[in-house]
């Protein structure tokens, strides 16, 4: 069989050459003798080349020579021949079984080849005949091709002669090429594909068999025992930037994973690992391949050049420039939150977001709404279901135990440093209050009506209360989501406060009782607890002043109230000293339960307290003064009963009583314009203030706002704050001197009553005047009492007692003056622009800046 | 051989000869014919075609200048 092919190959050979030489252009073909020594060297020629090394430099694949057949025509601008050619290449390829061509790529090629060398040779054609043939005579048995193998046996003698055909510029650039490769190949020990893989290796943070990683030089290198050029050595240097970038990851997240159980990493720490990790898978599989590309090599059809494997590292090097970049990235947020926890990480991150590069861009925010996702979980179910699921200390609003009166202001609070950048200020505030009012509901109210409000504000948000709705970068969503919750959860918590509660009511009977807005009973109250109050305050029963206040409460309209509100009304002892009275220590005390102990607190209720001493010292020197004119009234002294006393003593009796009706005018006209002003300038215009701005409220922190506004305002104005102390103290030094005086003018008429009794008695029997001095002897139990004594004595001793008065009078009356001065000279020096009110009340007549220059 | 398979053979040659009138490679039919064969004898088309450029260039050669004392191959052995 081999012989018989053998035998037709030599036979199809001189066919062949017969038919190339007698083929002839010109006219005069003659036919060649197959003897003539031309045509023998011409056969021996042919057989010399088929004999030679020369092996096919392509790949056996018809389909890419046709292709590139057609491409060389196309570029030659013959489209229409290139089509033609492609649809019979086509063709040719389907004809396959029996009879058709079975080498159909050496066909193709061959016919490419011929009609190349046809162009070729007619562009050149003087030059053609000159074109050197090299011989090789050191030809390589080693290198033997399918033809010379076929042929060798028989050819022996034509060995030597070998014909290297090719195109001279081709044949120099191989040459060179070949000889470049061979220096690349004594310099470099190490071959470029297997630093290539040593490199892949190296990127996913294990040692290749040169590339490894150096502690001391910090990162991967080639050592230098390996003998490679500078270039190499740098550009291998460079691209395991990215082994150690990933080193570094990886070591993270691994290292989070094993602490994870222990300690706590925080459910952001653990999304941030989970992203990182995803990212790192996308890079594996970038890597697997690079990997898998790397042994491939490059498809060239018609090359000369022998092709390398697809990744060079310069090739590597630009694969490796977005992952590169990503993983600074990762590698840098890595090193940021290393000691970073929940929201202060997402912060950190944040930060590193916003970058112009639309690639780093779009990379942080896939992370970030990994690693947000907890934190937005976090905000959801503490906006719409007011729960703190925060194992981990991560979220920024922390809760504190507290107990139910101070939840609202104390119970939860934001935590600056775990609140991420992309959450405003403002909006934190409202997302604290709206979870705060859930639990206010929930704990202070007992209230569940919250609930519905809840998932209306979530369905209106667009947003379901399902998890994971919510997202990093869905700023608006949210701020719609919280602002929806808050509006109708604030609305609910005040409407639980208004209706159910009865805050208003509170207020308003706080005011009334407290604030002695409801004069009947705060009259008939001051009546019956007088003498009770006036006891030294250790022998004051606290009980039986809680029964007088039932008796205030029930003689008085306040009996009409809601039966809830008087119940919280009780009365308070203040500790006291050895020296105080029954009136130093009295006070209401009006018992705000849960939930309104938020609003009137501890702090507040002393204020509130602070208040009504005032106002029941005011009440108190009034309701004495209007006790004291009830003695004076003019008709209860007949001055027709002292005609007969001397007239020296008459008059002494009228100018004390004159004198102690001046004083007390003045007095009376000093306490009820104060009485005027704070009840009507003060406690009115404020609290008119204050139920207006309850009307407009909009939350509890706004509620709790008015009402101090309101508190504060108060005490502001009626002299109790910390900036008119010094007045404050005057006015309380005023109001002692009234009272002293009240206790003179009781005196005084006292005497008056008793000498006019005295007086009346002379006339009258003397079994009544016995009875009378009986009944006197028991209100004054002086031992130098004038009773019996004759009429010179009485005289005498009227004389005395009016001389007296009118001494304490005038003592009394020049301190007051003094005092009401001064009083009125640190007035206008005051802030509140409502005090000028007072002082032009006072002053209305300018009775008194008339008196005195200095005001 | 049977008759599909000389008209597959026949078509191929068709095709392949149309192929090479279209790149113009100055082959004729008999020629090309030839080629094929020992093609698809497994030997190395590189070296087909070598032998087909250098024995035109001979016979150009032959008809430019005669008598042919010197060609090219004879002077290489």
């Amino acid at each position: 069989m081999e012989e018989e092919d053998q035998q037709k190959v030599s036979d199809l050979i001189k066919e062949l050459v017969l038919r190339l030489l007698s083929q002839n252009p010109t006219s005069d073909s003659h036919p060649i003798d197959p003897n003539s020594p031309d045509f023998r060297n011409s056969l021996r020629y042919a057989f010399r080349i088929l004999s030679s090394r020369m092996t096919p430099s392509v790949a056996p694949d018809a389909a890419a020579i046709g292709e590139s057949i057609k491409r060389r025509l196309a570029t030659q601008g013959k489209s229409s021949e290139a089509l033609t050619l492609a649809d019979l290449c086509t063709k040719f390829a389907s004809k396959t079984g029996p009879g058709s061509v079975n080498n159909k790529w050496a066909v193709l090629y061959l016919l490419k080849i011929i009609a190349e060398d046809r162009k070729a040779a007619r562009n050149q054609l003087d030059s053609s005949a000159l074109l050197p043939n090299l011989a090789f005579n050191d030809a390589d048995s080693g290198h033997d091709s399918r033809v010379s193998r076929s042929l060798g046996s028989k050819e022996k003698g034509w060995r030597n002669g070998v014909l290297l055909v090719s195109k001279d510029p081709e044949n120099r650039r191989e040459i060179a090429f070949r000889e470049f490769m061979n220096l690349v190949k004594e310099e470099n020990e190490v071959c470029e594909e297997v630093l290539v893989r040593d490199v892949l290796y190296a990127c996913q943070g294990i040692d290749g068999k040169y590339v490894k990683f150096d502690k001391n030089a910090d990162g991967y290198v080639i050592p230098d025992l390996v003998k490679v050029p500078r270039a190499t050595r740098i550009i291998v240097r460079k691209l395991c930037e990215l082994g150690w970038l990933f080193r570094k990851v990886k070591g993270y997240i691994s290292e989070c994973m094993d602490r994870f159980p222990a300690e706590d990493v925080g459910t952001v720490g653990q999304a941030f690992c989970a992203a990182l990790q995803d990212e790192l898978s996308e890079y594996y599989k970038l890597l697997a391949v690079l990997e898998a590309q790397s042994m491939n090599p490059i498809p060239l059809v018609s090359e000369k050049v022998s092709s390398e494997n697809y990744l060079s590292l310069r090739r590597l090097s630009v694969w490796f420039a977005e992952p590169m970049v990503k993983m600074r990235l990762m590698a840098v947020l890595v090193d940021k939150c290393r000691v970073l926890r929940g929201g202060a990480m997402a912060g950190a991150i944040h930060l590193h977001a916003q970058h112009g590069d639309p690639l780093v861009h779009e990379f942080m925010k896939r992370l970030l709404r990994r690693v947000c996702s907890p934190l937005f979980e976090m905000v959801r179910s503490w906006v719409l279901e007011g729960e703190l699921e925060d194992i981990f200390a991560e979220f920024f609003v922390v809760g504190q135990p507290v107990k139910a009166e101070s939840l609202w202001r104390d119970g939860y609070r934001l935590h600056a440093g775990m609140l991420p950048s992309f959450i405003s200020q403002s909006l934190a505030q409202r997302i604290l209050r709206t979870g705060k009012s859930i639990n206010f509901l929930r704990v202070c109210c007992e209230d569940h009506g919250w609930a519905d409000a809840a998932t209306e504000a979530a369905a209106a948000a667009g947003t379901t209360t399902r998890r994971g709705s919510l997202g990093y970068g869905e700023t608006e969503a949210l701020e719609s989501l919280i602002d929806g919750a808050a509006k109708r959860i604030d609305k609910h918590l005040l409407d639980v406060m208004y209706k159910r509660y009865k805050f208003k009511e509170h207020c308003l009977a706080i005011k009334r009782y407290l604030l002695l807005g409801q004069g009947d009973f705060v009259q008939y109250l001051m009546d019956i607890v007088g003498p009770e109050l006036s006891e030294p305050a250790n022998t004051i029963s606290t009980f039986k002043l809680a029964g007088l206040l039932e008796t205030a409460i029930r003689s008085s309209n306040a009996q009409y109230d809601d039966p809830d509100i008087l119940d919280r009304l009780r009365v308070k002892m203040m500790p006291h000293g050895t020296g105080d009275r029954g009136w130093d220590v009295f006070s209401l005390e009006y018992d705000a339960r849960v939930p309104l102990d938020t609003v009137f607190t501890e702090s507040v209720m002393a204020r509130y307290l602070k208040i009504f001493n005032f106002l029941w010292k005011l009440r108190r020197v009034e309701h004495a003064l209007i006790g004291a004119w009830k003695t004076m009234k003019p008709n209860c002294i007949t001055s027709h009963s002292f005609t007969k006393l001397q007239r020296a003593v008459k008059l002494q009796l009228l100018s004390s009583l004159r004198r102690c009706q001046v004083l007390w005018d003045d007095m009376n006209h000093f306490v009820t314009n104060l009485q005027y002003y704070i009840m009507f300038e003060v406690l009115e215009v404020s609290w008119s203030n204050f139920s207006s701005e309850m009307e407009v409220a909009k939350d509890l922190d706004d509620l709790l706002a008015a009402h101090e506004k309101y508190l504060h305002s108060i005490i502001e104005k009626s002299l109790l704050g910390e900036r008119s102390q010094t007045l404050c103290k005057s006015l309380f030094v005023l109001f002692d001197l009234i009272l002293r005086f009240r206790s003179h003018a009781d005196r005084l008429y006292e005497g008056i009553y008793e000498l006019q009794a005295r007086t009346m008695e002379s006339s009258l029997p003397s079994r009544d005047k016995r009875k009378s001095q009986r009944q006197l002897s028991d209100k004054v139990s002086e031992p130098g009492s004038w009773i019996g004594d004759g009429r010179k004595a009485l005289t005498q001793r009227a004389g005395e007692l009016f001389r007296n008065m009118g001494q304490d009078l005038d003592a009394i009356a020049k301190e007051y003056s003094s005092l009401l001065e001064g009083f009125l000279s640190q007035l206008p020096v005051q802030q509140h622009v409502d005090l000028k009110f007072l002082l032009f009340r006072l002053d209305f007549t300018e009775f008194y800046s008339r008196s005195s220059p200095s005001l | 051989m049977d008759p599909d398979a000389a008209r597959t053979a026949r078509e191929s040659l068709d095709l392949a000869f149309h192929m090479s009138n279209v790149l113009d490679t100055g082959l004729d039919r008999h020629t090309l014919s030839v080629l094929i064969a020992l093609c698809d004898l497994g030997l190395n088309p590189e070296a087909l075609a070598a032998v087909v450029k250098e024995l035109r260039t001979s016979r150009e050669l032959q008809t430019t200048s005669s008598p042919p004392t010197s060609t090219a191959p004879s002077s290489l052995s």
